[in-house]
């Protein structure tokens, strides 16, 4: 309507309107096209002006001299004390290390460097060598998390030389054992076992003042290096203060050029498609939420997609050759396939019968069962994955220590051990069948009974009509569900991380989370790993959303539905029964377990033995400036990104539900693409493109996280006021505008009001899974911007179990709270 | 066929009563009606018939079987029943000759019996020739014909019909309702019909059953009921009609409401009286006892529908064309009620009309 009334307006101008049009479009492309060109010219001023890398290392290293000047007495006598053949090789393996380390930060280095090396006096050169090495790892070395760094502070003196001696040893030996705290390395080959090796060794030099310090320097070197090269270049004379600008922003400028350009390309082809050529606010709405996804979602999955098969600018598929003829990683990959495959097939076993039960027959206690399964949802996993680790674990696991008892079995570990590949696939189950469970659910009640009345009386009995009718019908939703449990399974990472990795069972989601501890060089390998997951993800999604969205029958009669409901006579008492203590085992158990670890002092014993039941785990951790820090952190960015999403939702819902505007579908596309790919790969991609590489500098910044939540949560938000607004016939806004009441004020009297428990669920729908994230934030917190669900993971792997139990129980109340919020703020309408 | 024996049978959903004390013989062969508003509970008794619902209280006999009732209940695949749905109910995953088949494959029916049967009734709804289509290929007529079918193939003593024609075009709904009731001659089964629509009703049953908030209003053949209502409900529900209060006295009587005019009457009732009279039965006449004036009138082609000022009140009187000739608006009028109904007074017309709003 609006478009009718613009194009009245436009009328007597009609004939120029068009062409202004025109000569505006090709002006905005123009703008773009001489921003790009000026970007790229002052990228090669920067290129060519002699500035080299080698000044640049100058200005990292001296920013880095005050914190390694600690290290350098320390060193000498290290590798004093090694013998001269071991010291020749770790010598040689610096270097190696030195030059690759050079080369990935800036191309083209490894010769100068060289160079730096061999003028140095002999007697120096290792020292220096350590040093540039260290320079170089401070701007792109692989990640020790602050929990390495204080395990290994906190070894006693003996210990710690031992450390540092091992870890040496280990550089050059690939046989010699390493101590806890290298842990990671031991599962590495080759040059990435070094590189490891090497950062904890440096590490381990400045644990003194290692965290904040150190990542304060991080990032002020990457911001600053190459404005510290232009103010150089300035004072040399070599370019004037404008090209300064452009030199030290030049990949902004491009990045900002190619945008323009791309939204002026993309305005035309909009309105060549609309024929009209007056330009509609809309489009202004979609191209901004357009240009988001496309700088934060489509150029992080396209580079990291160019990287892996380009490894080197040319096409080769030696990345994955590498990746995939490695043990290791081979083993990462069965695991994953094995372990989604069998939770997709288990949780879709139990889902089905389940959903049936509650919806359609007359068990006792169904709408109690359906809560309690949906809860599961909401619960973060990976703290299923801690209650089952301390039910299942092998030696004191609760249920091993019962069955021991009740077999009378020896205190031989044991029969059952959650650290394996079926242990993981029944972890992985417990938290992802509830994704089953409602698809599957939410199909069933839709289903029109008569459908299933017209079978029974026909002649088919209920099992017969559950056979023949309600499971070919609930066929495509029933994939759907498998589909969905098939890749969250997948792409999860709290469960193995926490299950499979003290096995040793690696999924591809942790051994790209390890490649990217390793550093710039390993960072193409976790491409290659995250370019499988994605593929595997997108191809499901494709599956789900285009195949079987066109098989779905479509069922929903005008009538309200009643679901038709079995009654299960002889066999209602003996299901519920085991419904029942299926529910306890699924739900009650793992949760009592968490609650009962947090008050323990040795989790080996029951809570009730003398002496063994305490609140210091709930006091010293809810006392922590540090876990009160990462709480905060947490509510913040949850609270921003549930925002900001559900302000993009509310807009985009408008554009699909109430405009016929051209393109409207692209931000959905975009935004479905994102909430479909896996966690791990967002925040690679991420981590790949926002360091300034590409004009933009976000890493290590909350940032970065809240727009890794957008994109994979954003989307959740969106389907939920859509079908809201879907619901609401459009005549009762036209009636109000009918009334005189203009847009704005329909929006806020009539639509408002009547979605808005819609936008308070959509708002939590984003909230919630955003408050409690540990997958992407993994990969991009620094330790400013730790989170709390972070933080419990640390505490869980480094610290101690109960203490992370209270604080796991913590979050689980802040869940359940603000689950009863928004139940109560929709008036019971919504809860998860 | 098929008889249908009810007996007492009550129904209520938590405090809801949706049926009470249902009390009825459906003889074989007969073509029976459940009429009455939304929500009225004719449903629900087709429901209990079928086995979908149990009774709260009473008992169901189908052919004197008990099949509802006590600690029996024959569940719905055991009763040999056919049924149309409302929203026809046909399988999206199977086609219409798979459809159709149904209940004689559950049956165990050998492959070429079951071939004959299928296409014997396809023939019948004139549906031969869409034997392999899916039913989203079909029209909704044709999807309605299919659920016939299907109901039909398997010889059933008893046919339940649930608003089968409500979601059809006018058109179609018309013919089709002739061509259920062939059918229904043609087999000879006993059938048991729910609607709201009157005409439908009207049109095919042998008998009708008009219901309101669970409870038979009257029970007769079509004209019983439309000439001869048992209270003011089913006179309303039935065709136009409008309501006067009166009293009766001394074979007259004398509306409050139109100045004191009053009409002949020589009936039983005396006292404050409720009048039914239906638009169509007052005609104009230079005699007519009552005297109002014209005051607006409305061409509808065969006939003229006029609001007539008596006193305070307005009548609306359905004239046929000739009879008004000459009429103009304003103008004042004479007219006579050919025939007319008296009920009590006893506030069941407020309590009606109360729902209906």
């Amino acid at each position: 309507m609006k478009n009718a009334t613009a194009a009245q307006k436009a009328l007597p101008g009609q004939s120029r309107a068009p062409l202004m049009t025109k000569i505006g479009l090709a002006l905005v492309f123009a703008l773009g096209i001489a921003v790009i060109v000026l970007g790229m010219s002052g990228q090669r001023v920067y290129d060519t002006s002699g500035f080299s890398a080698e000044s640049a290392y100058s200005a990292i290293y001296s920013l880095g001299k005050d914190v390694r000047s600690t290290w350098e007495q320390q060193l000498q006598p290290l590798l004093a004390a090694l013998p001269e053949e071991q010291r020749t090789q770790t010598d040689a393996a610096v270097r190696s290390l030195v030059d690759a380390a050079w080369e990935s930060a800036a191309p083209g280095s490894a010769k100068k460097v060289e160079e730096l090396l061999s003028s140095a006096p002999e007697n120096d050169r290792a020292a220096l060598a350590y040093k540039l090495l260290s320079a170089a790892y401070l701007v792109n070395g692989p990640k020790v998390s602050t929990a390495q760094k204080k395990e290994i502070a906190a070894l006693s003196d003996a210990d710690f030389a031992a450390f540092q001696q091992a870890v040496l040893n280990g550089v050059t030996d690939e046989s010699a054992a390493l101590p806890p705290a290298a842990a990671k390395a031991a599962d590495l080959q080759g040059q990435e076992r070094q590189a490891m090796l090497m950062q904890l060794l440096l590490t381990s030099f400045d644990t003194s003042d290692s965290g904040d310090a150190v990542n304060a320097l991080k990032k002020g070197v990457r911001d600053k290096a190459k404005q510290l090269d232009a103010f150089r270049m300035i004072a040399n004379g070599e370019v004037s203060w404008l090209w300064q600008l452009i030199v030290s922003n030049s990949r902004t400028a491009v990045l900002v050029g190619i945008v323009i350009a791309l939204d002026a390309l993309l305005l035309t082809l909009l309105m060549l498609w609309d024929k009209s050529w007056i330009i509609d606010v809309k489009w202004i709405f979609i191209l901004l939420i357009v240009d988001f996804l496309l700088l934060f979602q489509l150029m992080p999955l396209v580079y990291m997609v160019i990287k892996a098969f380009f490894p080197e600018g040319q096409f080769s598929l030696e990345t994955f050759e590498r990746l995939y003829t490695y043990s290791l990683n081979l083993d990462a990959l069965t695991n994953t396939l094995i372990a989604a495959f069998a939770t997709m097939i288990l949780g879709t076993l139990l889902a089905f019968p389940l959903a049936w039960l509650v919806g359609r027959t007359n068990l006792y206690g169904k709408k109690f069962f359906r809560a309690l399964f949906v809860l599961t949802y909401m619960v973060p996993p990976y703290v299923g994955a801690m209650a089952w680790l301390r039910l299942l674990n092998p030696n004191v696991g609760t249920i091993n220590q019962w069955l021991r008892v009740l077999f009378g079995l020896s205190d031989a570990p044991g029969p059952l051990n959650v650290y394996t590949l079926p242990g993981m696939v029944w972890v992985l189950t417990s938290f992802y069948y509830p994704y089953a469970f409602i698809t599957i659910s939410r199909a069933m009640e839709k289903m029109d009974p008569s459908l299933e009345e017209a079978s029974r009386i026909s002649g088919g009995s209920p099992l017969k009509t559950l056979f023949t009718i309600t499971l070919p019908m609930m066929m495509p939703s029933l994939i759907a569900g498998a589909l969905l449990v098939f890749v969250s399974a997948m792409s999860c990472y709290g469960i193995p991380s926490i299950i499979g990795s003290p096995g040793r069972v690696h999924t591809v989601t942790t051994r790209i989370v390890e490649y990217v501890s390793l550093g710039q060089q390993a960072l193409n390998d976790a491409t290659g790993m995250a370019v499988f997951l994605m593929v595997m993800a997108l191809i499901i999604l494709f599956i789900s959303d285009v195949v079987l969205a066109k098989k779905q029958y479509i069922t929903v009669s005008g009538k309200s539905v009643r679901p038709a409901i079995v009654d299960l006579r002889s066999w209602r008492v003996p299901l519920t029964v085991i419904v029942g203590i299926f529910a306890v085992i699924m739900i009650f158990i793992p949760f009592a377990t968490i609650f009962a670890t947090s008050f323990k002092i040795d989790i080996g014993k029951t809570m009730f033995e003398p002496n063994n039941f305490t609140l210091t785990n709930w006091t010293t951790v809810f006392s922590r400036t540090e876990t009160m820090n990462c709480l905060k952190n947490s509510l913040i960015y949850a609270s921003v990104t549930a925002t900001v999403g559900i302000v993009i939702a509310c807009t985009m819902s408008y554009l699909l539900q109430r405009t016929r505007v051209k393109g409207r579908k692209i931000p959905d596309f975009l935004i479905t693409l994102g909430s479909g790919t896996p966690s791990v790969v967002i925040a690679l991609g991420l981590i790949m493109t926002m360091k300034g590489n590409f004009g933009i500098n976000i890493y290590n910044t909350a940032y970065i996280m809240i727009i890794a939540y957008l994109i994979k949560y954003m989307m959740m938000g969106m389907r939920t006021v859509v079908s809201a607004m879907s619901q609401i016939h459009v005549s009762l806004e036209e009636c109000s505008q009918i009334a005189g009441a203009s847009w704005m004020k329909t929006m806020f009297r009539i639509t408002g009001p009547l979605i808005f428990p819609s936008i308070a669920a959509g708002w939590f729908l984003i909230f919630i899974p955003s408050f409690y994230e540990l997958s992407m934030t993994t990969l991009l917190y620094s330790s400013t911007t730790k989170t709390i669900g972070f933080q419990l993971y640390e505490y869980w792997t480094f610290t101690s179990q109960p203490m992370s139990c209270a604080m796991a129980f913590g979050i689980l109340l802040i869940v359940v709270a603000l689950n009863f919020i928004l139940n109560r703020l929709t008036k019971g309408e919504f809860s998860i | 066929m098929a008889t249908v024996t009810i007996k007492n049978v009550s129904k209520t959903f938590g405090d809801n009563v949706v049926l009470r004390d249902f009390n009825e013989t459906f003889q074989d062969g007969e073509f029976v009606t459940l009429l009455g508003p939304s929500g009225c509970g004719k449903t629900t008794m087709l429901r209990i018939i079928a086995g979908f619902e149990k009774p709260t209280s009473g008992e169901v006999y189908i052919d004197d079987q008990l099949v509802s009732g006590g600690k029996t209940f024959v569940p719905p695949e055991k009763r040999s029943i056919g049924m149309v749905f409302q929203s026809y109910a046909v399988w999206p995953h199977m086609n219409v000759f798979d459809n159709v088949a149904y209940p004689l494959t559950i049956k165990k029916t050998p492959k070429s019996t079951i071939k004959e049967n299928v296409d014997r009734v396809l023939e019948i709804v004139h549906l031969s020739q869409y034997a392999q289509r899916l039913p989203n290929q079909l029209s909704g007529g044709q999807q309605q014909r299919v659920a016939l079918a299907r109901a039909l193939v398997a010889a059933p003593k008893l046919l339940l019909l649930d608003e089968p024609l409500s979601n059809l075009d006018a058109k179609l709904r018309e013919s089709m309702r002739f061509e259920i009731k062939e059918i229904q001659k043609k087999l000879g089964i006993t059938v048991v019909y729910v609607t709201h629509d009157q005409t439908e009703a009207m049109a095919m049953s042998d008998r009708i059953f008009l219901i309101n908030r669970g409870v038979v209003q009257q029970c007769g053949t079509p004209e019983q009921i439309y000439n001869e209502p048992a209270n003011q409900f089913v006179a309303d529900f039935l065709g136009k009609v409008d309501f006067f209060k009166g009293e009766a006295a001394n074979g007259r009587i004398v509306f409050p409401g139109m100045g004191g005019q009053s009409i002949a009457y020589d009936g039983p009732r005396t006292g404050k009286v409720e009048v039914a009279i239906r638009p169509e039965s007052i005609y104009f006449a230079p005699d007519g006892e009552l005297e109002g004036t014209l005051e607006a009138q409305y061409y509808l082609g065969d006939v003229d529908d006029c609001r007539v000022r008596v006193g305070d009140t307005l009548v609306r009187v359905i004239a046929n064309g000739y009879e008004y000739k000459g009429l103009k608006e304003g103008q004042p009028v004479r007219m006579h009620v050919r025939s007319f109904m008296v009920f009590e007074d006893n506030g069941l017309l407020e309590q009606m009309l109360k729902i209906q709003t």
